[in-house]
């Protein structure tokens, strides 16, 4: 066990830093509040990461990456994290989407897909929760009937996030009705441009670049080429998807409980005892976070299950509401006419839901890890 | 950067928990309750099997901070009811910031001497009155003693009499050894670190306990762990652990690594305790909650970790405290 760095990681840590301060806008951090909304900067951020190879640092150069091992890839993700490096704008297409369509997708399908949704060029949806499928996604009734070469189409999907701006959405459809209902899902790649679907955004009680949508299809056509993964295999595509998703948003959840962190500290003069406890609290689970991620990645490495992985997103989510309520209660009075403080407030709450909920974490860590019998 | 343990140090910890499973049964812990002699045959197979060796805190001898963290944690399972926190990890810990001119000491806690840390943050002294040498940190020097006349213990009537506690007041007549200049907070970090380590290993074993009997009891003809009240709070507490774990982890490493910076060392050592003691009373309340009325009789063994958590929760400062003065050790080198 050793926490330092190695060789290889001080080095490309050092490179992704020096390429991230050359790119970035002299004034970056002193307005990072106005730079964290310009998507042109966001989005020239993804293309220079692609082509520079920090995008997916683990893939190959054609890739958006440079073929680093999984440590490194990793050293490189927490550091583009504690520079607060631009957001990506449709971060579901590069960490959830992109690794998808490499573990399931047909060499057509990767040759169609993988460069555009890297580059930033085609934004993807995930097409999964439903009105009456939200945690209990495997309870979801968008029905797909197989004609000849094509599916067709119909149902509903709902907090779709950005499908109003994604030209591709990974569709989650029953094809087979009759089987146990975990087994007859398929996972199709829908064109937002097919006839029969309509988008309508929801508005949102906040401002957000993550706009919910409601997606409506009526007799959509879909090749039986556009399947992910095989038919009727929908539901590995989708554990699989979540995983990155959630491999994706302890890392997110964690730079921003870091920011809150500093946040606080910047106020470090005016802490009363109880606030100090609260601060030392969230130090304590950003470390633990980071900790558990290198524990996670450490078991993997050596081929084994590792168990650590599931707290990350139920720590990361919970933890990153508690600092946003500790920096409105160091803020005080100061803090109720602040809108940025207002917007990390209120979007942590999202947090807890989005990857799946809490709840479900909780269900998954008794189950999965503890052996708990299903309720 | 290797967050796991080695095969060396994966084949110790086993090593430790099967020794433990057969001569530290929940049975012997009791005894120790209103025996205060039964740790000794225990002791002296600690001492035989070189456990006690982890108090040189060697890393070229594989007997470094890892280990001694490695083979805690299965103490702590056991809620053993031996000195080796209190001699290997406190008191050699505090010890080995004092330098080489500390070595003497700890190769004497090496041999299978006693030793207990005395620290005026602390609520007493853990294990002092079985001491063969006090270790006492005041006003940045750290000095050896002897316990003898001029070391005045005052037992405290602790939860836990399976390890003992006592107050305990050097006087100016008492043998001291050796007074050597010693920056406090470099010398509590393994003792933060290991004190951690017993603490995680101890609500390993809670929660398992606990997972084991919501496994199997029924009620309203179910399994009580199907329902989502037991199950989730069983969650909360496996991640409360592995947080504290993740922490203890990262603390170690930065014990063991001379070239970093010590008071980052005593922060991550802080919010590991910290994090430590939230996860062994956490667990312990939830165990007790999930046993049911089983759970607050003498008969279960769940009193025995109970009192262990909360003896060694408070140990060299609580844990909103250990908290606050890593927060406002931050705050205040801005």
């Amino acid at each position: 066990m050793d926490l330092r760095e190695t060789e290889e990681q001080r080095a490309v840590r050092a490179d992704y830093a020096q390429w991230l301060s050359d790119f970035l806008p002299a004034d970056y951090y002193d307005k990072y509040a106005d730079y964290r909304w310009d998507y042109e900067l966001r989005k020239a951020y993804q293309l220079a990461s692609f082509e520079a190879g920090w995008l997916q640092p683990a893939w190959p150069r054609e890739h958006g990456g440079r073929a680093l091992g999984p440590l490194e890839a990793l050293t490189v993700r927490l550091e583009s994290a504690m520079r607060a490096a631009p957001k990506l704008p449709n971060i579901q297409g590069v960490g959830v989407v992109a690794p998808g369509l490499r573990s399931f997708g047909t060499s057509e399908q990767q040759e169609r897909h993988l460069v555009p949704v890297l580059r930033g060029d085609e934004w993807w949806a995930l097409g999964m929760s439903e009105p009456g499928a939200g945690s209990d996604f495997a309870g979801l009734r968008t029905r797909a009937v197989r004609d000849g070469d094509r599916y067709v189409v119909n149902g509903q999907k709902i907090w779709t996030t950005q499908a109003h701006e994604s030209r591709f959405a990974t569709l989650y459809v029953r094809t087979d009705p009759d089987a146990p209902k975990h087994r007859g899902i398929s996972c199709l790649i829908l064109d937002m441009e097919s006839p029969g679907v309509t988008t309508r955004p929801i508005r949102m009680a906040t401002i957000t670049d993550e706009t919910f949508c409601e997606v409506f299809l009526d007799d959509v056509e879909i090749p039986v080429t556009s399947v992910l993964g095989a038919e009727n295999e929908g539901w590995k595509v989708a554990m699989s998807s979540l995983d990155h998703e959630r491999d994706m948003i302890w890392v997110m959840n964690w730079v921003e409980i870091s920011r809150g962190v500093r946040e606080v500290q910047k106020r470090g003069d005016s802490l009363d005892d109880h606030q100090l406890v609260e601060l030392g609290r969230r130090m304590a689970d950003a470390e633990a976070l980071r900790m558990t991620g290198y524990r996670s990645l450490t078991s993997s490495l050596r081929g084994d299950r590792s168990k650590e992985f599931f707290i990350l997103k139920l720590l990361g989510s919970e933890s990153l509401q508690r600092t946003w309520e500790l920096a409105a209660t160091v803020a005080g009075a100061d803090g109720l006419a602040d809108g940025a403080l207002a917007f990390e407030r209120h979007d942590a709450l999202a947090a807890t839901l989005y990857g799946g909920t809490s709840e479900v974490q909780r269900n998954i860590i008794g189950e999965r890890v503890l052996g708990l019998p299903k309720g | 950067m290797d967050v796991g343990f080695s095969e060396g140090q994966l084949e110790l910890r086993a090593a430790v928990r099967d020794v433990l499973a057969k001569e530290c049964p929940p049975a012997l812990v009791r005894s120790c309750l209103d025996d205060s002699e039964a740790w000794r045959p225990l002791w002296q197979r600690a001492v035989d099997l070189g456990w006690t060796g982890l108090a040189l805190l060697d890393d070229d001898n594989g007997m470094g901070v890892i280990e001694l963290i490695a083979v805690l944690e299965e103490l702590g399972a056991a809620a053993a009811p031996v000195p080796l926190l209190s001699s290997a990890g406190l008191a050699a810990g505090a010890l080995r910031a004092a330098g080489p001119a500390a070595a003497e000491w700890q190769q004497e806690l090496a041999d299978g001497a006693v030793g207990a840390l005395c620290v005026d943050t602390s609520p007493g002294s853990l294990d002092a009155s079985r001491a063969d040498l006090l270790v006492v940190i005041a006003g940045g020097e750290l000095s050896v003693v002897r316990p003898g006349a001029g070391v005045v213990l005052a037992p405290l009537d602790a939860v836990d009499p399976s390890r003992p506690m006592a107050r305990v007041t050097v006087e100016t007549d008492a043998s001291t050894e050796v007074v050597l200049p010693v920056s406090v907070p470099a010398a509590l970090a393994i003792p933060l670190t290991a004190t951690a380590a017993e603490l995680v290993g101890l609500a390993t074993r809670v929660l398992d306990i606990a997972v084991a009997h919501a496994g199997t009891r029924e009620q309203f003809d179910r399994v009580i762990g199907s329902f989502q009240g037991i199950k989730h709070r069983l969650a909360d507490g496996y991640v409360a652990i592995e947080r504290a774990r993740g922490l203890t982890y990262a603390a170690a490493m930065l014990a063991a690594d001379p070239d970093a910076d010590r008071v980052d060392a005593w922060r991550a050592a802080a919010l590991a305790k910290a994090a430590a003691g939230d996860a062994a009373t956490e667990t312990t309340r939830a165990g007790v909650q999930v046993l049911g009325a089983l759970g607050m009789t003498w008969e279960h063994d769940m009193h025995l970790y109970l009192r262990r958590a909360w003896q060694l929760s408070p140990l060299l400062g609580d844990s909103a405290a250990l908290y606050r003065d890593a927060a406002s050790s931050l705050v205040g080198a801005r």
